[in-house]
């Protein structure tokens, strides 16, 4: 048993703390994915391809979520379909009560953790640095919030030193780096529908999950009740586990939001280039990946420090120039519209034409 | 040029060609290729590993092409297609002799990465070149299938030909729109069955072979396949298309009503057919052309009085052999006016009146014959 002094704060209060710090975190990271999906949905009429993308995975990883759910619960899957629009989960039982409620919690909040929990497997082995659980001395409030702060730090630093020296010349990490861009778009629990649906928002997501909370306040209580009683067991027996089991959320929701702060690059590279004339605004795409091997191509004849993050600035800076030279130089017209202009047609079926 | 090739009242709906990415099967074999070289030549070049290849110059090779073989056995059993492990065998067999010949050992790594990507890019430009050689060509009559690069293959079907329709649309088409649509010939094109099979000898101590590997797997149930050039492969907007092809072949398909009315006539045309046969015959005998014409007469009134048909026919029966006509004129004269009597009947009962109609016409028929059988 751990030497703790029992009092309120110990015994009740910091059992809060770690909880607090994911749904803090867990917020984060619906904000972020409503500005990604805002984003999405600007691109839409224009990169109507790329968005089916985005839904697809979204949609892929939601149906995921929904048969883990049928299938912890013992519910068994009839059937499993996954197309652009939709996915579609039939269990062989219609169980009722705590399994439905399971399975339905699986399905709102399987979304946010199961690819972010496959991303954080994948970074274990790639990265491989900053998996620290840190141990509480005191066990109070403020303490258990420090030390899931602290191994949630010393986490994002660790990514944060591998995402400024990614080497795009080996193969591991490019296809990590492809992994993260793959998921970080696919990350959020509702999708952009075949129409665009403004109601599918935050706020949608957020009422959904509190009427499925609410709508079974018993098994809520009772849920609480044993993680209370896991956090008495951990404190006496070893405190690092409950804590533990939150960071372990914690680098998830941090996973998930790296991953999705990652393609807003790639998002507003997509939006920036719809103002450059259509032959031209493959360029900054190209200028990507061109920068980068001119760069380490020089950096092998004239060698220095700090090749690979060199290398990035050089990659990001060049980018960002070209694209918006092009912009200046190589503006679309403005006043193209979306659909064909038709040839007008007078009464007596002449084409109407400026010239006389 | 396909202007000319069409039929006569015939006009182009739709031409199309397969979607860029609609060969991604194909294109993901050159894909491969390419990742596997950089893999390799990072792999045994400058990873941390790279030491571990430093035996022999071969180690990389044997790397390359082994995995390149595996995966190509993988692969050929997966598609039920063994062509790919014969085109990793030859790209595989390709890099050897070149490194023979060349006498590359001391830079294979960087004869690997080149050599994969070369092999990739005259990959991909083939698959561009296999894909562009598609033509399908939508009518209002029919469907015309081109393909092919060096031996020009042709299909048209007809929309009343078509028997089913099967459509697929990959998670690649669902993302950019296009899709495979197999129209199903009543005859069977376009349904076939996969079969594949692998096996291995390995020799173990003696000269005989003494263990074999065997693995295979089989398919007999008919689905619906084709070659890219036998079906609509990859065709985009495939929504748009498809309910293209269904609304034609929907408007070549006859309803039960013209189904009724085409029988009918079918009978009509018989019917008028054995006259004219049966009227050549007659009249072919020149000193009994009288007597033809008498009993042809004879016909045309009962058509318009038929309430004395009875009689007439009576009358026709007894009067023929008084006049002298041998058995095959009368022969004659009895089938035309039973041709007659039946056309007369399939008039009176065209194919969309009513059942009680035909039921009261049945009788009436029935009540003739009683009387007949009576006379």
């Amino acid at each position: 048993m751990a030497n703790v002094p029992l009092n309120f704060d110990v015994l009740f209060v910091a059992a809060l703390a770690p909880i607090l710090g994911v749904a803090a975190f867990w917020f984060l990271q619906l904000f972020i994915i409503e500005i990604q999906k805002r984003m999405l949905s600007r691109l839409r009429h224009r990169h109507e391809a790329f968005c089916r993308f985005t839904n697809y995975i979204g949609i892929l990883f939601q149906t995921i979520s929904q048969a883990l759910g049928y299938s912890v619960t013992r519910s068994g899957i009839a059937s499993f379909q996954v197309t652009v629009n939709y996915g579609k989960v039939e269990p062989k039982k219609e169980k009722e009560g705590i399994f439905e409620w399971i399975a339905r919690s699986f399905l709102l909040f399987g979304p946010f953790f199961i690819p972010a929990g496959l991303v954080l497997l994948v970074s274990f082995f790639v990265i491989g640095r900053g998996f620290v659980f840190l141990s509480p001395v005191q066990y109070t409030f403020v303490e258990s919030l420090t030390v899931f702060w602290g191994s949630l730090s010393t986490f994002a630093y660790e990514w944060a030193g591998f995402l400024c020296n990614v080497d795009f010349f080996n193969p591991l990490h490019i296809g990590f780096f492809v992994v993260l861009l793959f998921f970080g778009l696919g990350i959020r629990p509702s999708y952009i529908g075949q129409e665009r649906k403004e109601k599918i928002d935050i706020l949608y997501d957020l009422i959904h999950i509190k009427d499925h909370l609410l709508e079974k306040p018993l098994y809520i209580i009772a849920i609480v009740l044993l993680l209370y009683v896991f956090y008495l067991l951990s404190l006496f027996l070893n405190p690092v586990v409950y804590v533990g089991l939150f960071i372990i959320f914690g680098w998830m929701s941090l996973t998930a939001i790296i991953a999705i702060l990652l393609t807003f690059p790639v998002l507003l590279l997509i939006k920036s280039t719809d103002v450059i004339q259509p032959h031209w605004k493959i360029i900054p795409f190209i200028t990507v990946a061109v920068s980068y091997i001119v760069a380490r191509v020089f950096f092998i004849y004239f060698p220095t420090n700090e090749v690979e993050r060199v290398s990035l600035l050089a990659m990001l800076f060049s980018t960002i120039l070209v694209t918006i030279v092009l912009i200046k130089y190589k503006r679309t017209n403005r006043f193209k519209t979306t659909p064909k202009m038709k040839p007008m047609r007078v009464a007596d079926g002449k084409k109407r034409t400026s010239k006389k | 040029m396909v202007r000319k090739e069409l039929l006569k009242n015939e006009q182009i709906e739709r031409v199309l060609s397969p979607h860029p990415l609609s060969f991604m099967k194909l294109q993901t074999l050159c894909i491969f290729v390419i990742v596997w070289g950089i893999v390799v030549w990072w792999l045994t070049g400058f990873s941390e590993y790279a030491g571990t290849f430093s035996g022999s110059n071969w180690y990389p090779v044997i790397l390359w092409g082994l995995v390149l073989l595996l995966i190509g056995v993988i692969a050929s059993l997966v598609a039920i297609q063994w062509t790919i492990f014969f085109l990793y065998l030859g790209v595989f067999l390709g890099a050897v002799g070149l490194i023979f010949w060349q006498h590359w050992e001391n830079d294979i790594e960087l004869f690997i990465f080149i050599y994969s990507i070369a092999v990739s890019i005259v990959g991909f430009l083939i698959v561009e070149a296999y894909r562009r050689s598609h033509k399908y060509i939508i009518t209002n009559l029919r469907i015309i299938f081109k393909g092919g690069i060096f031996t020009k293959r042709e299909r048209t079907i007809r929309y009343d030909k078509i028997a089913d329709i099967d459509a697929k649309q990959g998670v690649l088409g669902q993302i950019f729109g296009f899709g495979t649509i197999i129209p199903v010939s009543q005859s069977g094109f376009g349904l076939g069955s996969d079969k594949t099979m692998a096996a291995g000898g390995v020799e173990v101590g003696g000269a005989k072979a003494r263990f074999f590997g065997f693995a295979g797997g089989g398919k007999e149930i008919q689905t619906p396949i084709a070659r890219s050039y036998y079906e609509l492969h990859g065709v985009y907007p495939y929504k748009d298309v498809k309910q293209l092809v269904e609304d034609l072949v929907q408007s070549h398909v006859p309803t039960q009503y013209q189904k009724e009315q085409v029988e009918f006539q079918k009978q009509q045309v018989d019917i008028q057919t054995q006259m004219r046969d049966l009227l050549h015959k007659q009249v072919s005998d020149k000193p009994r052309r009288k007597a033809v014409k008498q009993s042809v007469e004879e016909e045309e009134e009962e058509e318009t009085e038929e309430e004395e048909v009875v009689e007439k026919v009576t009358r026709k029966k007894t009067a023929v052999p008084e006049e002298g006509f041998p058995p095959e004129q009368v022969d004659i004269q009895q089938q035309m006016k039973d041709l007659l009597k039946k056309q007369k009947t399939v008039r009176v009962n065209p194919p969309e009146e009513e059942d009680i109609e035909e039921e009261e016409i049945d009788e009436d028929a029935e009540d003739s014959r009683k009387e007949k059988e009576g006379t």
